[in-house]
């Protein structure tokens, strides 16, 4: 994406970001927005998770009918639900913190944390995953793996290709998060020397949330 | 190595950056600065494609989307609203009554959604403002609502079980292959669950004896609901008795089908679940609260919660391969083994530590991060699986209680109206976690209370 310098306004310093920031601003609203669509519907997969387990409960009791395949199937749907849903829940702030500390921090100590987080912890946590599985998902495609058991679903080398997946969504959306947070960032630090309104306007969706399960 | 890396984590996890990716990252971090100074072994990275696989592929966790499903299901279709308003009415002049009724539904919704963030909402929307009109002392209302709201993680069929149990019973097969024994035997699920009753219903009792004890010694602390009250609670011109069993039966019979179920070895818990799931599907279209919209935001949040949960698997299993590759392992075991006063002491040392990080860390965390290093040692040693899992149990239930960070006075805070002081809250659990503590050395002393039922039924 090309990325147009726009001229710096006086009263500020001239840095990277600010002709940066509209592209990359670009690329993370396209970004939300993907894993925004991906999560909302790969959400039915759990209503489908719950048919399709209560329609094996029901076979089996019922009909005294076992399907490999149909058991395996689950496997699948569950793991897509997983998969599909880590850069929407990412991007919900879904995942949880020790807010101890967080919670009162100014926004831009918040942005902080999480361009820190980011850049040293998720970024490289997806490139490692996707690094370190992908000759073990080479094999499996190379070999067409598939289930151990003989009536079992050939797609094996599908279910382990969901690793790299896992590590893309997370890739990706961990870089919207990074120019989400860089964005907020920059808008508290120009909010302290001028009142000129930051140039990007969207900030963390959710910054208070934190979902627990319990 | 292993001590530093530890402490570097918690550290880490402070600053408030995801668990799931903290752990991840920092991991890694050590995993590299161990394989540049050759303290660190390459295989243990190696192996983590087919930890993560293993992960996507586990059969008993399944259980976890269905059952939150079920209960995010059952929490939209609002079964706890007409239960409240009739159990009190029904308690009106019991002494107490009005947090008796809270405790005996929050049981209920333990047992049938057992989300511990829905219930203490809930209930504190619903009961708190009557419990404070008719007088209750802040902190006894605020303390029974929050306590109570705990309940899910203990009495089954619960999520903090099903990670419990299967995280246990790898231990369990680990600490017999590693001592010789080849034809393991197993624990499932399932015992973690009938295991979890009895000292669940101990639990729910000793709530119920302390708001009892409360409101005849001091009635003034919780005084009963004036009498036009009562009446404003009476839903219309049904008939209460009738009004009680329709809003009872419904969730007692779907807890019953599916508990019954996993007891009674009819079905795992990964199909109760899903039977579950339907039940509740059925129930919300009876109450007419099924829409599409509902549908689609109860498996959003089904969404959200499986693939968090998944995600701190996920970051667990790469700090526990971290761990175990710089001989972390190792370490405890020798520190756990050699301590004076043998089993006991370990045991103590254990519980002890994961009630202090219990103060920082959530339960999912600490049963992947902690249990999987410390659980096949302590079962080597001799210590019953069941028992363990529920004491670990009891002990992260607590965890919820303690102030200032428990999680379930976070979520009274956020529904309790501004003349409820934060204080109240901490003061009010205060009685509640003493009442956990002695739950704890009850078990300990007798334990039987977790070992007889899953036997009997086994």
């Amino acid at each position: 994406m090309p990325s147009t310098a726009i001229p710096p306004s006086k009263a500020q310093p001239v840095s990277p970001w600010r002709s940066l920031a509209p592209a990359a601003q670009a690329v993370s609203r396209v970004i939300d927005e993907s894993s925004e669509r991906l999560g909302r519907a790969a959400a039915w997969l759990s209503f489908v998770l719950v048919l399709v387990v209560g329609f094996i409960v029901v076979l089996r009791y019922g009909f005294q009918i076992g399907s490999i395949a149909l058991q395996e199937s689950v496997m699948y749907i569950n793991g897509a639900l997983f998969v599909l849903g880590a850069g929407y829940t990412l991007k919900e702030q879904g995942h949880v913190r020790v807010d101890i500390f967080y919670s009162r921090l100014e926004p831009r100590g918040k942005a902080l944390v999480d361009i820190l987080g980011a850049l040293l912890f998720l970024l490289p946590a997806a490139v490692f995953i996707a690094a370190a599985s992908w000759d073990y998902v080479a094999v499996a495609w190379r070999i067409r793996e598939g289930s151990p058991e003989t009536s079992g679903l050939p797609f094996v080398f599908l279910l382990k290709s969901m690793i790299l997946v896992l590590a893309a969504l997370l890739g990706l959306q961990g870089l919207s998060e990074l120019i989400k947070s860089v964005t907020t960032a920059y808008a508290a630090r120009s909010d302290q020397w001028s009142a000129a309104p930051a140039d990007g306007k969207r900030t963390l969706t959710n910054p208070e949330k934190s979902m627990k399960l319990d | 190595m292993p001590l530093l890396f530890f402490v570097v984590i918690c550290g880490t996890l402070m600053l408030g950056y995801p668990v799931a990716l903290t752990l991840t990252g920092v991991s890694l971090g050590f995993a590299g600065l161990g394989l540049s100074l050759g303290l660190f072994d390459i295989i243990y990275l190696e192996l983590i494609p087919n930890r993560l696989y293993g992960i996507l592929t586990n059969q008993n966790l399944l259980a976890v989307p269905l059952f939150v499903f079920m209960g995010t299901m059952l929490e939209k279709s609002r079964v706890a609203d007409d239960l409240l308003q009739n159990m009190a009415v029904v308690f009106a002049r019991v002494p107490g009554g009005l947090g008796l009724s809270v405790v005996l539904v929050g049981m209920l919704l333990a047992a049938s959604t057992g989300i511990v963030g829905a219930t203490v909402v809930t209930m504190g929307i619903l009961s708190l403002p009557t419990m404070l009109k008719a007088g209750y002392k802040p902190s006894l209302a605020a303390g029974t609502l929050c306590a109570t709201g705990t309940l899910g993680q203990i009495i089954p069929p619960s999520i903090c079980l099903v990670l419990l149990g299967e995280v246990i019973a790898n231990a369990f097969q680990q600490s017999q292959l590693n001592s010789g024994v080849f034809a393991p035997q197993t624990i499932s699920i399932g015992d973690l669950f009938a295991g979890a009753i009895i000292p669940g219903l101990l639990l729910v009792c000793s709530y119920a004896a302390y708001v009892l004890l409360t409101a005849v010694l001091r009635p003034q602390d919780a005084p009963p609901l004036p009498a036009e009250e009562v009446q404003a609670l009476r839903s219309g011109n049904q008939s209460l008795a009738l009004a009680l069993i329709k809003g009872l039966l419904p969730p007692v019979f779907l807890v019953v089908a599916v508990l019954g179920s996993i007891l009674l070895g009819i079905a795992t818990p990964t199909e109760a679940a899903s039977v579950g799931a339907l039940g509740a599907l059925f129930l919300a279209a009876t109450k007419r609260a099924l829409s599409l919209g509902t549908l689609h935001a109860v498996s959003l949040e089904t969404l959200r919660v499986t693939s968090m949960v998944y995600l701190i698997l996920v970051g667990a299993a790469v700090f526990s391969s971290v761990f175990r590759g710089f001989g972390g392992d190792v370490l405890i075991e020798e520190v756990l083994v050699n301590l004076p006063g043998g089993t006991f002491s370990a045991l103590f040392v254990v519980m002890l530590l994961i009630f202090l990080l219990g103060f920082i860390l959530d339960f999912i965390e600490i049963t992947f991060m902690v249990v999987p290093i410390v659980g096949p040692i302590l079962l080597a040693m001799g210590v019953d699986p069941i028992w363990l899992g529920v004491m670990i149990a009891v002990n992260l239930q607590t965890s919820f209680l303690t102030p200032p960070f428990g999680f379930s006075l976070f979520y009274l805070r956020s529904v309790a109206p501004p003349e409820i002081r934060t204080q109240d809250i901490y003061r009010g659990v205060i009685p509640f976690v003493a009442l956990q503590l002695a739950l704890l050395l009850l078990l300990a002393l007798i334990p039987e209370l977790v070992t007889w039922l899953p036997g009997v039924l086994g």
